[in-house]
């Protein structure tokens, strides 16, 4: 059907070397591109700067960016190129060449591709390891711990002794533990600047996930699992603590906020907290402090509160009546 | 399940030919959806009675479990399985199961429907009429789908709750994801799978006629068990039902499991004929090496239904039997695991991640070599991709898992495999470059679509790559950055693709064409719609906004609102295709007998629609489906082969195995 | 399936040749289809495998078998897995008599074999039915009582497969198993019968295996 295709170009008008033109288009295209996602949109890219963590994924994004950049680009030139040039004219019935492969492009293709990956997942292997899980959940004995940290029974401002705080997740808020702070909960999160801090995750009833959006920390809260994850903030603020696993209806509410303050800040607002709660007999009431609580074990705060007449927790796991059909909103 | 394999039910090829029986009684007596629904009312009463003379005997081991969950879930869950029971029963999918335990033999499967719309409320073998009940079947439960789809849009209009309240939109959001996800993993498979498996690699016949009509019919049921979850007070997990939180769910947590489960049945069903008859039934010539690009995905696609959606099917068991026999499988208190939840669902869940990817690649490379009038590039590399993905897709499951907590240590592998499984997705590009390459392109309204999969497909894969990477991942995990991508990846390739068949397919499935002019409307709109709603969810899930929440950020409502616009728009112009099929198919029917595309495909060489054996004779395939522009290319087949050419092929066949 | 071959004769016509053509098809599929069947089997049987070793290794809240456990009938379980055994060991037996051409032997065998099969199935509600622990007392308890309702479903199923060759089997002519019967039709009927029976006796024998990989996890170790 089309013998009159491909060999004779040379014989008719010369074609034009259509690899050199799209390869010129791309490379310009790609140089821009990455030169702008370097240097221009790097330090507008998520999740900031406000922690090792938050920066440690803002240059993995970057990277990937900047490599994915000229992939997108070179596939949208290709096509676009060969969208606008090589279409059927009106009338013309013939096929075109037939061209049922390319050792050398394919083989090229391969090669590129593979490098391409392989260099991506040894990258993302080294900035996975080498800051500590890079704020990833690392389960109850983690692997990739911060280098050169002291955990102490006490923690005092100015050493540069990790600080230890437990997320527990429950139908739907968060509570924090300070195992250092006499095992003292609260409703809020303070965290002292430039202090390794060392997660503790769990949750009383469904999975939940622990995502401190700007600290670029994120661990998965497993009833009856202690999941471990590392931050080191850099930048005094307020940052975002969400749920991120749907956790029931009213998961989308599941949120709160944290600041990062300084060293001596902090230390006031838990000793402040520490001896109240002393003083109102909370931290007597409180179960004491572990890496995982069973709820249908009834704490010593759960007895007091079943001596009251209060019931029911949120989840079900508590005994007593269970009033309301399941699927109506629940005040939290 | 394993007498479904029963070879003997395929049809006779020449035994003693009865009659098709009843073929005589009035249309109302003979087993139809009607007689299935009433064996649906009835097999439901008779469960729902068992339901409750068994609840009281686990009564006792549930205060035991600690009312983890609620035993009424006995009559319920009874009586949704004897009312499917019931609605096969009374569609007469057992009768010949009847007949063969009696010794009976089996009336001829071919040649039972006779014409009519009726055969289409049917329980009907052959394999063209099922094709055709998939696709309606299969359009109704998408546009379900992207109806639940748009009332999580206008709840999102504001961050805050305001038309749905917060079980509702949970409620919207669990029926939308499951919906989609289970009836979509069938969208190319059902309508162009079942209707072209035959006609591609020339045969006249499927190897299991009557397990592939019963994959087909019980979608119906999944689909209603599905949505009478809403009466129940919907499901709070989404399509992904993690445990404990769906043992702490009320009732309409069966509805997904069983719906759920049904439509996993249905979809080993189909890839077990698929499978099958790929194997055994291509005719002479139809060698491996000249399988057209699309069996290869349906081929491919079907082994990972038959081997992980059976996983799947357990996993929903065991959430059955924890809600209702009292077992503690996802119990961590009673030892059990939420984790076992989370691996058993993923370990299926990425195959299916490919399930939804594959049938898309196969629609494109098949009908980019008709419009570029070019070979398809690369046919061995194109085949080899699709068998590395479905190969690597059994080993990437835990990227699901990354913040988990669970094997932590395994993360490096699991970052490596996801990483290695796009080389060979990138297949598809090299294919798609090399097809185009000095082609001459036909914008018809299929190779738009085709076009536009590959462009949104790229962006879907592209961000699939970030996702993959461990630390990236933290901050992207559980966020709308993952919506983003995989609607990219299921919406943008799956359902372009999809869209690409139906306008590429119609004239041979119905002898009717699409309409053009309003086909390059749809085109356009929803090009330009689905682009505008669902890019900007990247940007929505890097600044911080998590999946399924009804309540975000402030300064994020004006990006919400205009993807909430681009949906309702993004529904207008699925609106245009719906009108567009059913005026072309029922009321504009303009015939379209020939080969319009002027298509290689062996599909393609017989009459639109085919005629009731497919082809007169088994045809000897002689070359590649794609020689297009190739200098003195053989015909793709000889459909009229001469007395002994056949008959040589398989008794050659049969002596060298 | 390539003993069963039939090779067109000299006059052969169109209709002949297609006939024969989608026979071979139906016997090599009905191969293809056992073999497939086992390997979707063995995705589900291995999802109650993980959950086993899973569960088993977690142990968590100490409840893999936990405290008050009894184990189940150990008499009880090795029956069961040894009549599953039984029949599955008739059955290729009788098998190898049909081959032979002798009907009967394999009618009585295959008898048996489903009566075995039965009579596992209703041993096996009977112990479910009356387990010296509730299903949520462990882990253990869970993957017991999950996995034993399925494995008899899928041996149910095999059983009413089995039925299905029996009740064929009364309108075969037991020559027609070792001399080429009269016409090919009645050559196709014999030859598809005796495909089907294949395919059962390897699906009943892989059964036979996960009986006892099963009987090994819950009633030995
Ligand atoms: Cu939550």
């Amino acid at each position: 059907m089309a013998e009159s295709q491909a060999p004779t170009a040379a014989a008719g008008k010369a074609e034009p070397n259509h690899a050199v033109r799209i390869a010129s288009i791309w490379l310009v295209l790609a140089i821009v591109a990455d030169l702008l996602i370097y240097f221009v949109w790097q330090p507008h890219l998520p999740p900031g700067r406000m922690s090792d963590n938050a920066r440690g994924q803002q240059f993995d994004i970057t990277v990937m960016a900047v490599l994915c950049a000229p992939v997108l680009l070179g596939v949208w030139t290709y096509f676009g190129y060969a969208l606008v040039n090589w279409r059927r004219r009106a009338g013309d019935t013939e096929d075109g060449p037939p061209i049922e492969g390319n050792g050398k492009v394919q083989a090229a293709w391969i090669t590129v591709t593979s490098l391409i990956v392989l260099s991506l997942a040894a990258f993302g292997t080294y900035e996975l390891i080498v800051p500590a899980g890079a704020g990833g959940g690392e389960g109850p004995v983690p692997i990739w711990k911060p280098s050169g940290v002291v955990t102490t029974a006490a923690w005092t401002p100015g050493s540069t002794h990790t600080l230890v705080v437990q997320a527990i997740g429950q139908q739907w808020n968060w509570t924090y533990r300070f195992p250092q702070f006499g095992g003292m909960e609260t409703t809020g999160l303070e965290l002292p600047i430039n202090t390794p801090v060392e997660f503790h995750v769990t949750s009383l009833d469904v999975i939940h996930s622990f995502w401190a959006y700007q600290l670029g920390v994120k661990a998965d809260a497993n009833p009856g699992v202690d999941n471990v994850a590392f931050v080191k903030p850099l930048q005094l603020g307020q940052f975002v603590v969400r749920c991120n696993e749907l956790c029931g209806i009213w998961h989308g509410a599941m949120f709160d906020y944290g600041n990062v303050v300084t060293a001596s800040q902090f230390q006031s607002w838990a000793t402040s907290i520490q001896t109240k709660e002393r003083a109102n007999g909370t931290l007597a009431a409180l179960p004491p402090y572990a890496t995982t609580y069973d709820p249908t074990e009834i704490s010593q705060l759960g007895q007091a509160w079943a001596k009251l007449g209060i019931v029911g927790a949120g989840g079900y796991y508590y005994p007593g009546p269970q009033t309301g059909t399941p699927g109506d909103p629940v005040s939290p | 399940m394993a007498i479904e394999i029963e070879p003997e039910k395929a049809q006779g090829p020449s035994g003693p030919v009865h009659a098709a029986p009843g073929n005589s009684k009035p249309w109302w007596a003979r087993p139809a959806v009607h007689t299935g629904l009433i064996g649906a009312v009835i097999g439901y009463i008779i469960g729902h009675w068992l339901g409750n003379l068994i609840s009281p005997a686990t009564a006792g081991v549930s205060s035991f479990s600690t009312g983890l969950s609620d035993v009424r879930n006995w009559p319920l869950v009874l009586g949704y399985v004897f009312g499917t029971i019931g609605w096969l029963a009374g569609l007469g999918v057992f009768n010949d199961l009847g007949r063969l335990m009696l010794g009976k033999p089996l009336p001829d499967a071919e040649h039972a429907p006779a014409g009519g719309v009726a055969k289409y409320f049917r329980y009907t073998l052959d394999h063209k009429v099922v094709g055709i009940q998939y696709l309606f079947g299969m359009t109704t439960y998408f546009l379900t789908g992207g109806l639940f789809a748009m009332a999580i849009r206008t709840e999102l209009l504001s961050p805050t709750y305001h038309v749905l309240n917060a079980s509702q939109y949970l409620m919207v959001v669990g029926e939308h994801s499951t919906m989609m996800m289970m009836m979509m993993s069938s969208v190319v498979l059902g309508p162009f799978g079942q209707f072209f498996a035959p006609l591609m690699i020339g045969s006249k016949r499927m190897a299991f006629p009557r397990i592939e009509a019963l994959a087909f019919w019980l979608t119906p049921a999944a689909y209603v068990i599905l949505l009478s979850g809403i009466l129940l007070g919907g499901f709070p997990t989404g399509w992904t039902g993690y445990e404990p939180l769906a043992t702490q769910a009320g009732p309409g947590m069966d509805t997904y499991a069983l719906a759920f489960g049904l439509m996993g049945i249905s979809l080993i069903l189909a890839g077990f004929n698929l499978i099958v008859t790929y194997i055994n039934y291509r005719a002479p010539g139809m060698r491996w090496s000249r399988l057209p690009m699309f069996v290869w995905s349906m081929f491919t696609v079907s082994f990972l239904q038959v081997l992980s959606v059976p996983v799947l099917v357990a996993g929903l068991y065991m959430m059955l039997m924890d809600r209702t026999a009292q077992t503690a499988f996802f119990t961590n208190q009673l030892g059990g695991s939420s984790y076992l939840w989370e691996d058993v669902f993923w370990f299926f869940g990425h195959p299916e991640v490919y399930i939804l990817a594959l049938p898309g690649f196969g629609v494109v490379s098949e009908i980019i070599p008709v419009f570029t009038r070019k070979p398809l590039f690369g046919y061995r590399v194109a085949a080899a991709g699709m068998i590395g993905v479905s190969l690597l897709s059994f080993f990437v499951w835990q990227h699901h898992l990354f913040d988990s907590g669970i094997n932590p240590d395994m993360r490096p592998l699991f970052m490596l495999t996801t990483e290695l499984i796009s080389i060979p997705t990138g297949f598809i590009y090299l294919v798609a470059a090399g097809t185009f390459w000095k082609a001459k392109i036909t914008f018809s309204v299929p190779m738009l679509f085709a076009i536009a999969m590959y462009f949104n497909f790229l962006i879907g894969g592209v961000s699939g790559v970030f996702l993959s990477d461990v630390p990236a991942d933290v901050t992207e995990h559980g966020s709308f950055f993952v919506m983003a991508h995989f609607h990219y990846t299921i919406m943008g390739g799956l359902i372009f693709a999809f869209m690409a068949g139906i306008y590429y397919w119609l004239p041979k499935m119905l002898g009717v064409k699409m309409n053009e002019k309003l086909g390059k409307w749809h085109f356009w709109t929803m090009f330009i719609t689905f682009n505008s709603t669902f890019l900007p969810l990247f940007a929505l899930g890097m600044m911080g906004m998590p999946r399924r929440v009804f309540e975000y950020q402030r300064n994020l409502q004006t990006l919400n609102d205009w993807v909430s616009i681009s949906s309702y728009l993004l529904g207008v112009s699925l609106l245009i295709f719906l009108i567009n099929l059913i005026m072309s198919t029922l009321v504009w029917r303009v015939k379209e007998s020939g080969n319009p595309w002027r298509s290689r495909g062996l599909e393609w060489q017989v009459s639109s629609p085919p005629p009731p054996e497919n082809f007169e004779r088994v045809p000897v395939v002689l070359s590649h489906p794609y020689l297009y522009g190739v200098k003195d290319a053989p015909p793709v087949a000889d459909l009229n082969p001469p007395v002994g050419v056949v008959a040589s092929a398989y008794a050659s066949a049969g002596l060298e195995a | 399936m390539s003993e069963a071959t039939a090779t067109p004769p000299a006059g052969l016509n169109a209709d002949m040749e297609e006939a024969g053509f989608y026979h071979e098809c139906a016997l090599n599929g009905s191969w293809t289809a056992s073999r497939l069947a086992m390997g979707g089997l063995s995705f589900l049987f291995g999802s109650f495998l993980f959950a086993y070793f899973y569960l088993r290794s977690l142990n968590s809240g100490g409840r893999w078998e936990g405290s008050g456990y009894h184990a189940p009938s150990m008499i009880m379980g090795t029956v069961m897995m040894l009549m599953v055994l039984i029949s599955a060991g008739i059955n290729y037996a009788a098998v190898q008599r049909i081959k032979a051409g002798h009907k009967k032997a394999w009618q009585i065998g295959g008898v048996i074999a489903l009566l075995l099969g039965l009579a596992t199935i209703s041993m096996q509600i009977f112990e479910l039915l009356n387990l010296p622990f509730y299903p949520a007392s462990s882990g253990f308890a869970s993957v017991f009582v999950g996995f034993y309702p399925v494995f008899i479903i899928v041996v149910l199923s095999a059983m009413i497969w089995l039925e299905t060759l029996l009740a064929r089997s009364r309108f075969i002519p037991g020559i027609a198993f070792v001399e080429q019967p009269p016409t090919y039709e009645e050559a196709f009927v014999v030859q598809r019968f005796q495909a089907s029976v294949s395919g059962f006796t390897a699906i009943w024998n892989y059964l036979a295996v996960i009986a006892i990989l099963f009987w090994f996890l819950f009633y030995v170790i």
